[in-house]
């Protein structure tokens, strides 16, 4: 899963995975746009829906924090 | 009530003392009382507005917290997997239904309160109006920061649908969220939960900490009324110019001047709001981080207003592209067109909230323009982005300090153009000023009656000189220095000489008095 999660990321936002803080979205990392194409590839990829109250800046924090998230929506 | 005036710093001494007097536990309801102090001074009528949104909001709120403690009941012993998704659903459309009737409802007061300006003189003119209506309407329909309070309400009632935030049990403290008096008039919005960690805190008098709040109001009346202020009266009589035919050097020079107005005047009530709010000790969210600087428009975008931008995002664009439509639409989007069809929930959602600024700032054409321009280079700018990378490769363009100052150019330049929209009068003159700053420019012209328009000589000269203050502290802090602690970190002399020189440039060449209303902000408008 955490692969895939790269893999995604790796394509619409290379820095993020180079990225070492804790908030990618509010330091201009990832943008809103961004957030959007990669919360659209990760439903498709692991059939999971990511509600808006899900794509808040603690949740997109940093490559770790996404992974986290998704691993928490794919056991639930 | 404005925050430079007499009648403010009375209030605010009088609260700040007995703020640190009272028992920890009761520091919120000293700011409750002089938020509903101002409040009711500003308003200066009935709060009809904010006491309606603030009611529906708090019955929101708690119908919402039950109504998700109920769902977790109902599922917690609940074995079978489809039976559990439908008693969710069930929940959650229930929920859903309550929200956007409190959405209509205060959205409606703020669009009639708003729009009631283009209204009134139609029923006016239909003669479905009487004095006594009218004084009704005038007392009643205009309350301060309606903008403000309602986008912060609504905020509010997603929040803790989304479990973001516990809704809040006594009517007091969201009162006090909602009409909290250091933002209630132009922002910064702010989030419930986090306002209510900062209120909740037991907050201990710092002399330190209250001499860095009155520093940053001393900073932001500094910039309102010694460069904001300023530069209107050259502004002001440059665009308020009936005749026209200005040369289009003096059109670039007073869009170039309104651009530095609109950000000292905005940026000054930021410091002023954030400053005061610091000698209570409660944390507001910076609203401005230097946007000048900006490379980008999307940066500058998350550098001017970052509340109002972050609730667009949060609020609008997240919401509807992951509503059951959004979905719907970047699903076939993307099985119609494979490489531009995961853009386009994007597209609908940048383009709407884009809409929907232009729209909150003002009720003209111009305002929707505006944000229509904004939203098409946004969408532009996004979607060519990978297309960037391959330009500049091949054009062979190296990143440095060139090509960072370019970048910035290229920002002010398309903030520049979308400028000249919101501060023309009307359209035509918008039209006119683009006209004139390309086919008839003079240039000579222009240098030979700068200082006919309300600035002398002199005017220009000190402006120029004030700005380079603030560029210098700009510049430090965008290297990530802390201007006030490296001032109280410096020899008492200079440290002395700043406080003292600041104040003075402040109290000899502030702009006071005069023919318009130096107290009033510009964004109070919007």
């Amino acid at each position: 899963m955490e692969e895939k999660v790269l893999e995604i990321l790796e394509e619409y936002c290379e820095e993020a995975l180079t990225y070492d803080g804790d908030n990618m979205m509010e330091e201009g990392v990832i943008d809103s746009f961004t957030v959007i194409n990669i919360v659209s590839e990760l439903e498709d990829a692991f059939d999971i829906e990511i509600d808006a109250k899900y794509v808040v800046a603690e949740n997109f924090r940093n490559k770790e924090a996404i992974i986290e998230l998704v691993r928490q929506l794919v056991e639930d | 009530m404005q925050f430079l005036s007499t009648n403010f710093m009375i209030l605010w001494v009088i609260s700040f003392a007995l703020y640190y007097l009272v028992p920890k536990k009761r520091q919120w309801m000293i700011l409750a009382v002089a938020s509903g102090l101002f409040y009711v001074a500003g308003t200066g009528g009935i709060p009809v507005g904010i006491v309606l949104t603030g009611a529906g909001a708090y019955g929101c709120g708690i119908y919402l917290t039950r109504s998700l403690e109920a769902q977790k009941a109902a599922l917690l012993d609940m074995a079978d997997k489809e039976r559990k998704k439908a008693v969710k659903q069930g929940f959650e459309r229930r929920r859903k239904r309550v929200q956007i009737l409190y959405f209509v409802c205060s959205l409606g007061i703020l669009l009639g309160t708003k729009y009631m300006v283009v209204i009134l003189p139609f029923f006016q003119k239909l003669g479905l109006t009487t004095p006594r209506s009218d004084a009704f309407f005038a007392r009643v329909v205009m309350p301060l920061g309606i903008s403000f309070y309602t986008l912060t309400a609504i905020g509010y009632v997603v929040d803790v649908g989304r479990e973001q935030c516990r809704a809040a049990e006594n009517p007091v403290r969201l009162f006090l969220f909602l009409a909290y008096f250091p933002a209630i008039t132009q922002g910064p919005f702010n989030r419930y939960a986090k306002l209510q960690e900062e209120y909740e805190r037991e907050h201990v008098f710092s002399y330190e900490r209250m001499l860095f709040g009155v520093q940053r109001f001393v900073w932001g009346a500094f910039k309102k009324l010694v460069i904001a202020d300023r530069i209107n009266l050259f502004v002001g009589n440059v665009f308020g110019s009936m005749e026209g035919g200005l040369p289009g050097s003096i059109y670039a020079l007073a869009v170039v001047s309104y651009m530095i107005q609109l950000y000292a005047d905005f940026s000054g009530y930021m410091d002023m709001a954030l400053g005061i709010s610091e000698t209570f000790d409660i944390t507001l969210p910076e609203n401005f981080k230097r946007p000048y600087f900006s490379k980008s428009v999307a940066e500058f975008w998350r550098r001017w207003h970052i509340t109002l931008g972050t609730w667009f995002k949060d609020y609008v664009m997240f919401s509807f592209v992951m509503s059951g439509t959004g979905r719907k639409i970047g699903k076939s989007a993307k099985k119609r067109w494979s490489k531009l069809g995961k853009h386009v929930t994007g597209i609908i959602g940048t383009m709407l909230v884009w809409l929907l600024t232009g729209m909150w700032h003002g009720r003209t054409v111009s305002y929707l323009l505006w944000g229509v321009y904004y939203g098409v280079i946004m969408c532009l700018s996004l979607v060519l982005e990978a297309r960037y990378a391959v330009w500049k490769e091949k054009l062979h363009i190296k990143e440095g300090k060139v090509y960072g100052l370019f970048c910035m150019a290229r920002t002010w330049i398309i903030v520049f153009v979308a400028d000249v929209l919101i501060r023309a009068e009307s359209l035509s003159q918008a039209g006119e000023i683009y006209r004139a700053m390309v086919t008839d420019f003079r240039l000579k012209a222009g240098i030979l009656s700068v200082s006919d328009y309300g600035l002398g000589r002199y005017g220009f000269l000190l402006l120029a000189a004030v700005c380079l203050l603030w560029l210098a502290v700009s510049v430090w802090e965008e290297k990530g220095k802390d201007v006030r602690r490296m001032l109280a970190a410096s020899p008492a002399a200079v440290r002395w000489c700043c406080y003292y020189g600041v104040v003075l440039l402040l109290l000899i060449t502030g702009i006071y008095g005069g023919s318009y209303d130096t107290a009033a902000f510009l964004y109070q408008s919007f």
